[in-house]
């Protein structure tokens, strides 16, 4: 995928929430669609941001579409279903893991699970993807700019 | 989540007491410790702005999250839970996915450009992407203006645990607390104030993780705390709180990109002594964040689910949420351990602000003039020593100013450097003018907002906050100037353009 095509989901991101932000000052307050224009602009631009710095010229994302994928799905599900569903929290509500369901989706979903998948498929993808020791090597080869504090580190 | 939210402008109850006491002494003295002998090895002017490049893993890890939670994690924060339900957990929710963002965008790159340009600032790397002193210039003029008031914000809320633990009145208390942090901060730079860090982070995160099992106990479990809380005030629960959803959503879209424009944090990138560590970074500081913010949930439904059950009074001040549950459910060392943290959060916060705003002074602001001082290790100590005097000079001014001061900081920060730093390390299509203009919007966006809603001459529709508006503003006028300038997309240094394709 080229540079330009990463770029869009930041791009559609900024829009959407653009467009939520937006529709806030239209007469009347924000519409039923504002909710989902923001989470449409959460979802895109943050994995939107993950995909522009972590894909390298020339390679896909390869194994690291699961983790990327994953958290989409689950900030857009999560989000998504507490918007969907009724309000129905009262007295009897059952609870999942002590929080009614709604509030449960949102704090154990949205709030946990991307801290237990992306940061694993950052480490797991980390040689591959992000940096070797031969690309430090051949960085380190380019030092030739003048210095901004008594030169470049030795 | 950010300094800027501390609105802790009246007392904390007072905790004085020998446990409470001895323990803030206990703090100091390991602190000025670590100041003694940080102050001994900093010899230049990259010891001072940037630890010597040298720390480790953890070490960044730990720093990195202390300087990102400030006291607002620990007296604000419950408070507002408290007030707003659920809905309050939208600032802290993204720290789910920030900190591996961070990871991607800006870590590598960050790390590699400093060593290769033998960069000390977040500025440089904006005027090295670009090849303008200009953008640096106007990035360094932005975080000048976000720091006046973040640092005015923690300064007086320093103020107040000092007078609340030791009884020396506030203005006493702004200046020794000052005094503390000026002290470590000009003597040692960052190579003591990340060591500080990693001690402030650990004392943080173990308050935190006790007074979290401590609220759970003090209720029934979560399950207990729910079910009383739901008998009364069932919306409470409900996934957005209080709040509206584009409101609470809002508060994720803020606090979720915005940090990736978080100089005190992003900064720390250039620290790191070996960039393959970075594996681990993610993993670690997204652990380290998760454990010392248990304390914002746990004590925020604690204290609700003892309001709703009539075992305490409604409270008048929903600051007083934390002091309130340590005086009712903790042991007395507890309740010093935790503001032990509140101080840590606070002063962790405070030191690397002082530091970027030191290197902006002393650093970018000459480069975007096109001269350099000769002794920046000096002059970045005076400097330290003046933007703290300044703080605390306008910390002791009226507290609706001060809050004032402090609500643009987080936005600021957001809208002025997320889109020319964060997208522009990562997209070669975009330019010098696409920078400038999106740092220009932010500015005068932010700055023109806040003021606006402050004096109410113009109310903003319900969800709508100023930082993510203007951040979106920012966004739009950097990937629109940009495309609209593509002559400028090849103007990227070739030693630039290889760190940004590694």
């Amino acid at each position: 995928m080229t540079t330009r095509g990463r770029l869009a989901p930041v791009v559609a991101g900024a829009l959407a929430a653009a467009a939520a932000y937006g529709s806030a000052f239209l007469p009347g307050g924000a519409p039923w669609w504002a909710p989902w224009a923001m989470v449409a602009g959460i979802a895109l631009l943050s994995v939107g941001c993950m995909a522009l710095g972590a894909a390298r010229p020339g390679r896909g994302l390869g194994a690291l579409w699961f983790p990327l994928g994953f958290t989409f799905v689950v900030l857009v599900l999560g989000f998504g279903l507490a918007l969907a569903l009724p309000g129905a929290e009262g007295p009897s509500t059952p609870l999942w893991a002590g929080l009614p369901a709604r509030a449960a989706l949102v704090l154990y979903g949205v709030g946990c699970l991307p801290a237990l998948v992306l940061p694993l498929g950052y480490a797991l993808s980390f040689r591959r993807m992000t940096l070797d020791a031969a690309a430090l090597e051949r960085i380190r080869a380019a030092r030739s700019s003048p210095p901004a504090d008594g030169g470049p580190d030795p | 989540m950010s300094a800027l939210l501390i609105r802790q402008s009246a007392p904390l109850p007072t905790g004085s007491g020998p446990a409470i006491l001895g323990m803030a002494l206990l703090y100091a003295a390991v602190v000025a410790g670590i100041a003694i002998w940080a102050g001994r090895r900093t010899r230049t002017a990259k010891d001072f702005f940037v630890a010597g490049r040298g720390i480790g893993i953890w070490t960044l890890a730990i720093a990195a999250m202390a300087a990102t939670l400030s006291g607002f994690a620990f007296i604000g924060g419950p408070g507002l839970l408290y007030t707003l339900g659920l809905g309050a957990m939208f600032i802290i929710l993204p720290a789910s996915l920030t900190n591996t963002m961070a990871a991607w965008v800006l870590a590598k790159r960050m790390r590699l450009l400093g060593e290769l340009r033998g960069l000390i600032t977040v500025p440089d790397a904006i005027g090295a992407r670009y090849r303008s002193p200009a953008a640096q210039g106007l990035a360094g003029i932005a975080i000048l203006v976000a720091i006046v008031g973040y640092m005015a914000t923690n300064v007086l809320a320093l103020g107040l645990v000092v007078d609340a633990v030791f009884g020396t009145g506030l203005p006493a208390g702004i200046w020794i607390g000052t005094a503390v942090v000026l002290a470590y901060s000009a003597v040692g730079g960052m190579l003591a104030g990340v060591y500080t860090d990693v001690f402030q982070g650990a004392v943080m995160a173990l308050a935190s993780v006790l007074a979290f099992g401590y609220a759970m106990g003090s209720g029934g479990g979560l399950s207990g705390i729910s079910r009383t809380i739901l008998a009364a005030d069932p919306g409470f629960l409900g996934p957005w709180g209080k709040l509206t959803p584009l409101a609470a959503l809002s508060f994720f879209f803020v606090f979720g990109m915005g940090a990736l424009g978080q100089p005190h944090v992003v900064h720390k990138f250039y620290m790191l002594r070996d960039p393959l560590r970075l594996k681990w970074y993610p993993a670690l500081m997204t652990a380290a964040l998760m454990l010392t913010l248990l304390l914002y949930f746990g004590v925020g439904v604690a204290v609700k689910a003892d309001v709703a059950a009539g075992t305490l009074a409604p409270l008048a001040r929903a600051d007083d949420a934390t002091p309130q549950f340590l005086l009712h459910h903790t042991p007395l060392l507890l309740a010093g351990l935790v503001f032990s943290g509140v101080a840590a959060a606070i002063m962790s916060t405070v030191n690397s602000f002082l530091n970027i705003g030191a290197a902006v002074v002393t650093h970018d602001l000459p480069v975007a003039l096109g001269r350099r001082l000769p002794a920046e290790l000096f002059w970045g100590r005076l400097s330290t020593v003046a933007i703290s005097v300044l703080a605390a000079i306008v910390a002791q001014l009226s507290g609706t100013l001060v809050a004032f001061l402090g609500i643009f900081g987080w936005g600021l920060f957001a809208s002025t450097l997320v889109p020319a730093l964060a997208v522009g390390l990562n997209w070669p299509g975009a330019t010098r003018a696409g920078a400038i203009a999106s740092i220009l919007t932010g500015l005068v966006t932010t700055l023109g907002f806040e003021t606006a809603a402050y004096f109410k001459v113009y109310a903003f529709p319900a969800g709508v906050t100023v930082s993510g508006l203007s951040l979106v503003l920012s966004l739009l006028a950097f990937l629109g100037v940009s495309a609209l300038t593509p002559g400028q997309a090849a103007e990227i240094d070739p030693d630039v353009r290889l760190v940004m394709e590694a």
